[in-house]
């Protein structure tokens, strides 16, 4: 009931002086602030990351010319030495390979996709295998996806994405409509099913033609991207191991070179991920750290005044039996409860941030529900170290000198 | 609960003794001393004034009597309990049970009611927050605020505060009521008012030690002690006891 009173006693002055309390606290609420908001948004993007990779399964890894470069040195050099991936390739793979079970080339253009008077601009123009269907399967809306015999004869048939055929066929069934590609018509066989975007960025803003199909019209210059799927999660890495060997034969490189292509993996891209979170995670501790820091002081600071103030108190309750430990005990009630008051209004404003996030911007940010946990911990934390000194002094002050302060 | 004397008969002693009782204060090089060789003996139930000019030792007694310091040397009895050798958190224990403080300046926390100001011995004690509200409505009752539990000092007046602040001390039961100049900062009327009240304080069982530099206050008591330069001048019983208020 003392530390309720204690509690009492610091939300009261608190909310006596708004303006003062809000400037004390300033510190304490960005700091809570930014660590949730920062928060918020890597869990959000972890959630994001994690349903991005789950397209890409486990035991899939892609080759491709360039692959994941870490700085523009390396990218300008593998720009330079690689070698375009070509059909060829993919059927050594596929050939030389026993660990590479499902061997898939996709091929990407942009390209504008039009029926009739009605156009897109800028779609994503896949020449694909029907392999492909066997890793990155494609939820259907209609009809169907392109069959193994349309690849081996360039048909001229299209599947579209979402996007597509709900702006080029906004009340039509599209099935059996013809679509133009670069001035070449395709007969439309299915539409997949709404895969929603991922940073602002459409997952449903392609077309899907055969690969050979692709061939004809673009030629056959464009470096392929291979997906391959090892038989299991643990085969993934002598999978990579077959198909590096594999490629880098095919290149003839010498045994000391650089790989002239990329292997990503969804393990390749979750690493690179974690260590990207990893950098704005210490960036964002440094941050709060500073911001917590610089709150607790304030705290401090308004702590020994408020010593200084209420001296004749504290001789008072030491007159009538107040132990130096009750005094010590109060006044770091006093210090963490103002400094959670701050950690909530952090949290509060932390939500509200996540959520704008979420409402106006591409930016996934979900807001975990340990958050305020975390909040509260710090708090208490910042209150209790920084309320110490404040509340040691109190302690300590002689009744006799206290009492004359009135 | 102003019937009784409070907690503490402990033993059948005087309730004060004081022994050869020595304060000496450091000035940078120079010693001064406040108390010299102070003795001093309050039996149970007295009802003592404790005079003398500024400088004579009026209140470092009182702080020494209340347990608030300790001496330089000599022994200080408090209810047959040594407590001149106590550590703070006994000697606050022993200010929390024995000692009920009344101050010039009132001391009431401004930002609580009446209720909470006396309670708050209560609270240090521990004690349970049903039985310490009924303490404290008894205490106000006794001192007649009983229709002001839960107003702020600031909405009561000087005497009404003082009458607070009386409750606030007796509410623990304390061998002992001691008032530092307890009418210095109220007017003739309330003076006498707060003076009745404990004229029938002392009726009721209690033992008090007021100190003050006013005679007439000082004449209220049974017995006045009178210091100079640190030890007892003069110590004698009043001429004529006045009759009690009520």
């Amino acid at each position: 009931m003392n530390a309720l009173e204690a509690v009492r006693i610091a939300l009261r002055s608190l909310v006596a002086n708004p303006l003062r309390s809000f400037l004390t606290l300033l510190g304490v609420i960005l700091g809570i602030t930014s660590i949730v908001a920062v928060v918020s948004v890597i869990n959000g993007l972890n959630l994001y990351v994690a349903e991005k990779l789950s397209d890409l399964g486990p035991g899939v890894f892609v080759v491709s010319r360039i692959g994941i470069v870490p700085n523009r040195e390396d990218f300008l050099e593998a720009l330079r030495k690689n070698k375009p991936l070509r059909l060829a390739d993919a059927a050594a793979i596929r050939e030389r390979c026993p660990l590479a079970s499902v061997v898939a080339s996709e091929v990407h253009a942009n390209a504008e996709v039009a029926y009739r008077d009605r156009s897109v601009e800028r779609v994503d123009v896949g020449g694909i295998d029907a392999e492909i269907l066997r890793i990155e399967p494609y939820d259907l809306e209609v009809g169907r996806f392109l069959t193994p015999e349309e690849v081996d004869r360039s048909a001229s048939v299209a599947f579209l994405g979402w996007e597509v055929a709900d702006k080029l066929f906004p009340q039509l069934d599209p099935r059996g409509k013809r679509v133009r590609v670069l001035g070449r018509s395709f007969e439309v066989v299915g539409v997949a099913q709404k895969r929603g975007s991922v940073f602002g960025h459409s997952r449903d803003n392609f077309v899907k033609i055969p690969i050979t199909t692709y061939q004809k019209m673009f030629g056959s210059r464009r470096s392929l991207n291979v997906s391959v799927k090892a038989p299991e999660e643990a085969a993934l890495e002598p999978a990579m191991d077959q198909v590096r060997a594999v490629l880098r034969a095919r290149h003839h490189l010498p045994y000391a070179a650089k790989d002239d292509f990329g292997i990503v993996s969804a393990e390749g891209i979750n690493d690179l991920w974690r260590n990207l979170t990893r950098i704005l995670f210490t960036v964002a501790v440094f941050v709060v750290g500073l911001s917590l820091v610089v709150g607790g002081i304030v705290i401090m600071n308004i702590m020994l005044v408020a010593v200084i103030e209420r001296t004749a108190e504290i001789g008072l309750r030491k007159a009538v039996g107040a132990r130096p430990r009750d005094i010590r005990l109060q006044f770091l009630i006093e210090s963490v409860t103002l400094s959670c008051a701050g950690g909530f209004l952090g949290v509060g404003l932390a939500f509200a941030i996540a959520a704008s996030l979420r409402a106006f911007t591409p930016l996934p940010a979900a807001f975990p529900l340990w958050a305020p946990l975390l909040a509260v911990a710090l708090c208490t934390t910042v209150g209790v170290f920084f309320g110490l000194q404040p509340a040691a002094k109190a302690a300590s002050l002689d009744p006799i000198e206290a009492l004359r302060a009135e | 609960m102003t019937e009784e004397g409070g907690n503490g008969s402990r033993s059948d002693g005087p309730l004060i003794r004081i022994e050869d009782l020595w304060k000496t204060y450091a000035m940078g090089p120079v010693e001064v001393h406040a108390l010299r060789g102070m003795n001093l003996t309050i039996e149970r139930n007295a009802y003592i004034a404790i005079v003398g000019p500024s400088g004579s030792g009026k209140s470092t007694l009182m702080n020494l009597i209340g347990c608030l310091d300790t001496p330089t040397r000599g022994r200080y009895f408090l209810d047959g309990r040594l407590v001149s050798e106590r550590d703070e958190d006994e000697l606050a224990g022993i200010r929390n049970r024995q000692v009920g403080f009344v101050f010039q300046t009132f001391h009431l926390l401004a930002r609580f009611d009446a209720l909470h100001n006396v309670e708050l011995p209560l609270i240090y004690r521990g004690m349970p927050v049903e039985e310490r509200r009924g303490r404290a409505l008894e205490a106000l009752r006794a001192v007649e605020l009983g229709d002001r539990v839960h107003h702020r000092p600031n909405e009561l007046s000087g005497g009404q505060r003082q009458r607070v602040a009386i409750a606030r001390a007796l509410v623990t039961r304390p061998s002992l009521l001691l008032a530092d100049e307890p009418t210095g900062n109220l007017d003739t009327a309330t003076s006498l008012e707060i003076m009745d009240l404990f004229d029938r304080l002392h009726a009721s069982g209690n033992t008090i030690v007021l100190v003050t530099h006013e005679r007439d206050i000082a004449a209220r008591a049974r017995r006045i002690v009178a210091l100079r330069d640190g030890v007892v001048e003069r110590d004698e019983p009043t001429a004529a006891p006045p009759a009690p208020a009520s």
